[in-house]
């Protein structure tokens, strides 16, 4: 057993991050995506290119990305925040294979959460299997790897680590990535809309970015995020009561 | 309480029929503060938190940037004011940047209302309070009056900043009259978007003890309905733009409702502000139906709060 | 010296203008040892960095040779039990060990488990969440945990802590048979009793200080070769007075209101001659009662010695 994914740490996470009240909170959202995609789709808005509009707007601004901030601080930050991370790392199991079974995790919740109801509401808004559905579907996928390798980074290095993710997402991604042109080439978001317009070709996603830049910026913050996360949980400062 | 002095010595066995000794402990019998000098205290305290005032230097973090971006706008006014050579203000008052404020105060909100009342909740210290002598609504309304006045500050000094920024290059009484009118609807438009965030963003804290899921939970909230508000109002309205005709179908001055940030922008319009600026598309007739959606947000969320706290075995 | 399997090498640790560990050093062999000391002198923080959870600002801590810190390997010989309370409390005390047992990659994690839970007596609410356990389940739960693996050193951090005088004999039994198979065993505790049932040897902290370490006999005749003050109530106390003044060991003789306060430096002689010299000159002792035993004074003086 090397440093790779860990079946028990895998289990452990999954079924603490699903059984407290928090799984609600990652599935009111993506239910809305396409309880609304329905709703306009049986309204038949004049506006044409709505689809893209709505996907890429509602979908890759505000639903893949919360939804990943939540899961991606959950499955480590909770553990850190009560102090029950101390038990896991009193094990020979190696830190580099804890984060990744973390990582793996919030990135198949956020996949199972995400995706799957960003392909259903695409299905449902276009009406079929489109260039667009298929489009939103993998750009999807992309961004909840990325999104969770960054979120679990954050919830490694910080205790308010959600916090800090949010200023990340609506600060940095919201708001200075309109107005900063250099922005796109730093923001998780474009990577996600990246790939999904290489597949859907919509000028409606609003992507600024090629698919080789998205995918050679997305691989390099999984990579460097990872290494970072791995490096501080093995220097994992555990004060006890004392101080 | 009687209190006896004794010699007696510890060596003595007569002293098997107990004795309490005089240590001085004295009754306090002078006046009391009251329910109202606690529900200051109260309040300041939380004032204090929500700016993370008294707490290490990580409770800073967010309210500090959140701080320095709502007011950077008002700053780059004033220098663009000092270099222009109209001196016109480029910032209106009453809608401020409406993105840049939305953004900005539901970060501040998702962030800073559970430091207020999930804390407490998780520590189990509400015994604590309730043991004083106070009602079950004045912890709630301490802090609500306290996260209100902290929204207060977070958008009514940037625009005290913009008018500063602009009066300085002024000239004459009457342009600095004009822009003093001008500044007291922005700063009322202010107030309301102060009372009804605080009471809604309290009211989705004080439902979880642990912050991260508070804040998750007030993130989606605003976030989501905000976006989800424009994206329809922009779709069903055909992409007009802000200042649809009134030919528009109903569902595009109706989205608006869905969104505390929306109603109030739709307040503002109905009450005579201008409707080329703001996140909604105007109105029209539905002015009274955002003033309506306003007193229930605002009713809803305070509604809440009292009644979280009411439940007597609030441990 | 070279067989001790865990070395505090002149180990500081400072945070800012705090200092928690102040030049300490110490070899912990196989056996029990005990950290003693009030709240806040550094036990807790001393043991974390044993366990690679904290790197010294100054010095080294090495486990088996080698260095704790960035060592999670360690763990495979090591066994912690820590004193936060909270542990995964939605797995079953069963499910907890097993998953712990697996994690240290044991080849038969299920009966090592049911072994462990043996041990510690909590085979019946085994297969309840942790969540519905009191706080002494819960300490026993975390010991079989700590034990699972069954590892050479094992480092607890205030274990006694919510246990009932049952449960505390019962841990300091298996305590005891752990060590008497050649373990090295590491607990802090800043209740005097406890150490003292459990322990030969001892390592006192007062302040982030080391104030004493050895054996626990040798460390109290040291602390009891200070100079002592005894109050004695008798049938005539200054008859009393008058013979103790004539005795080398006697130091200072006092006569108060609540009997005679007699100032000793030599502990053992004195408390050997008062019987025989109140036989002597026929005073009937009453109470003979040490003025100053308490935990500060005697780690005031270690401190100052």
């Amino acid at each position: 057993m090397s440093g790779m994914v860990n079946g028990t740490v895998a289990r452990i996470t999954f079924r603490a991050t699903m059984g407290r009240k928090r799984a609600l909170l990652f599935a009111i959202a993506p239910l809305i995506l396409i309880a609304v995609a329905a709703l306009l789709r049986l309204a038949h808005p004049e506006m044409h290119s709505w689809p893209a509009h709505y996907l890429g707007i509602f979908g890759f601004s505000v639903v893949l990305p919360l939804t990943a901030l939540i899961i991606g601080t959950s499955v480590l930050g909770a553990e850190i925040d009560d102090g029950s991370i101390v038990h896991l790392l009193a094990t020979p199991v190696r830190r580099s294979a804890v984060i990744l079974t973390k990582f793996a995790v919030a990135t198949a919740l956020t996949m199972i959460f995400v995706a799957l109801p960003a392909l259903l509401a695409a299905l449902i808004a276009t009406g079929g299997i489109t260039r667009l559905a298929v489009g939103v579907f993998a750009g999807a996928l992309a961004g909840s790897v990325i999104y969770s390798a960054f979120f679990v980074t954050i919830s490694v290095l910080t205790t308010r680590a959600i916090g800090v993710g949010l200023l990340y997402l609506l600060v940095w991604e919201g708001l200075l990535g309109n107005l900063v042109s250099g922005a796109s080439e730093l923001s998780i978001g474009q990577y996600s809309l990246g790939v999904a317009n290489s597949i859907a070709r919509d000028p409606g996603l609003n992507a600024h970015l090629t698919l080789t830049t998205a995918i050679v910026m997305g691989g390099a913050v999984i990579v460097a995020t990872l290494a970072l996360a791995i490096r501080a949980l093995s220097g994992f400062s555990l004060r006890g009561d004392a101080v | 309480m009687p209190a006896e002095t004794t010699s007696q010595g510890p060596a003595d066995p007569a002293a098997r029929s107990g004795v309490i000794h005089d240590l001085g402990y004295r009754r306090y019998d002078g006046p009391r503060l009251g329910r109202a000098q606690i529900g200051r205290a109260l309040a300041w305290h939380s004032l204090r938190s929500a700016f993370g005032i008294g707490r290490g230097i990580k409770a800073k973090i967010v309210p500090m940037i959140t701080f320095i971006i709502m007011c950077l706008p008002a700053v780059v006014n004033a220098v663009a004011v000092a270099l222009s050579t109209s001196h016109a203000r480029a910032i209106p008052y009453d809608t401020y940047l409406p993105g840049l404020r939305v953004l900005v105060m539901t970060v501040f909100i998702a962030v800073q209302a559970p430091e207020l009342v999930s804390r407490d909740l998780r520590n189990h210290v509400l015994p604590l309070y309730f043991a004083r002598p106070v009602r079950r609504p004045d912890y709630p309304l301490a802090k609500l009056a306290a996260f209100t006045a902290a929204c207060l500050i977070m958008i009514e000094v940037p625009e005290l900043l913009l008018y500063l920024g602009t009066i300085i290059q002024a000239h004459g009484g009457s342009a600095i009259w004009a822009e003093t009118k001008a500044l007291i609807p922005g700063l009322l438009v202010g107030l309301m978007w102060a009372v009804v965030l605080a009471a809604i963003g309290l009211a989705l804290a004080s439902f979880s003890g642990r912050r991260a899921y508070a804040t998750g939970t007030i993130a989606v909230f605003f976030f989501l309905s905000w976006t989800l508000a424009g994206l329809l109002g922009s779709i069903v309205g055909h992409d007009r733009g802000p200042s649809l005709a009134a030919g528009a179908p109903a569902g595009a001055h109706l989205a608006g409702l869905i969104s505390p940030f929306t109603v109030l922008d739709g307040v503002r319009e109905w009450l005579g502000g201008s409707t080329d600026r703001g996140i909604v598309p105007d109105p029209g007739h539905y002015g009274p139906a955002y003033g309506l959606m306003l007193l229930v947000f605002l009713g809803a969320g305070a509604g809440a709060l009292i009644a979280r706290y009411r439940k007597a075995g609030m441990v | 010296m070279s067989t001790a399997m865990v070395q505090v090498r002149n180990v500081s640790l400072w945070y800012g203008n705090v200092v928690a560990i102040n030049d300490i050093s110490m070899s912990i062999g196989p056996g029990v040892t005990g950290l003693l000391g009030p709240n806040g002198a550094g036990k807790s923080t001393l043991l974390h960095m044993i366990a690679g959870f904290l790197l010294p600002s100054r010095g080294e801590v090495l486990v088996g040779g080698q260095p704790s810190w960035r060592n999670p390997g360690l763990f495979r010989a090591v066994g912690l039990v820590p004193e936060h309370p909270s542990v995964y409390s939605f797995l079953t005390g069963a499910e907890f060990v097993r998953a712990t047992a697996r994690l240290h990659q044991l080849p038969d994690p299920e009966g090592a488990a049911r072994r462990a839970i043996g041990l510690v007596e909590m085979t019946g609410p085994q297969d309840r969440k942790i969540a519905t356990y009191s706080k002494g389940m819960r300490q026993r739960i975390k010991v079989a945990a700590a034990l699972v693996h069954d590892p050479e050193v094992i480092l607890l951090d205030e274990p006694f802590n919510g246990m009932d005088p049952r449960q505390r004999l019962h841990l300091m039994d298996l305590l005891h048979s752990a060590a008497a198979s050649g373990r090295t065993i590491l607990f802090s505790s800043h209740i005097l009793e406890e150490v003292e049932r459990l322990s030969g040897t001892i390592q006192v902290m007062v302040s982030g200080r080391l104030a004493a370490s050895g054996d626990f006999r040798a460390i109290r005749r040291l602390m009891t070769s200070r100079p002592h003050v005894f109050l004695v109530r008798s049938s005539d106390d200054r008859l009393l007075a008058t013979a103790l003044m004539g005795r080398p060991s006697v130091t200072g003789v006092e006569l108060t209101p609540r009997g005679v306060q007699v100032r000793t430096s030599d502990y053992g002689t004195f408390t050997r001659e008062l019987a025989g010299l109140s036989r002597d000159a026929r005073i009937r002792l009453r109470e003979v009662l040490p003025a100053d035993e308490s935990l500060e004074s005697v780690f005031a003086y270690l401190i100052a010695s």
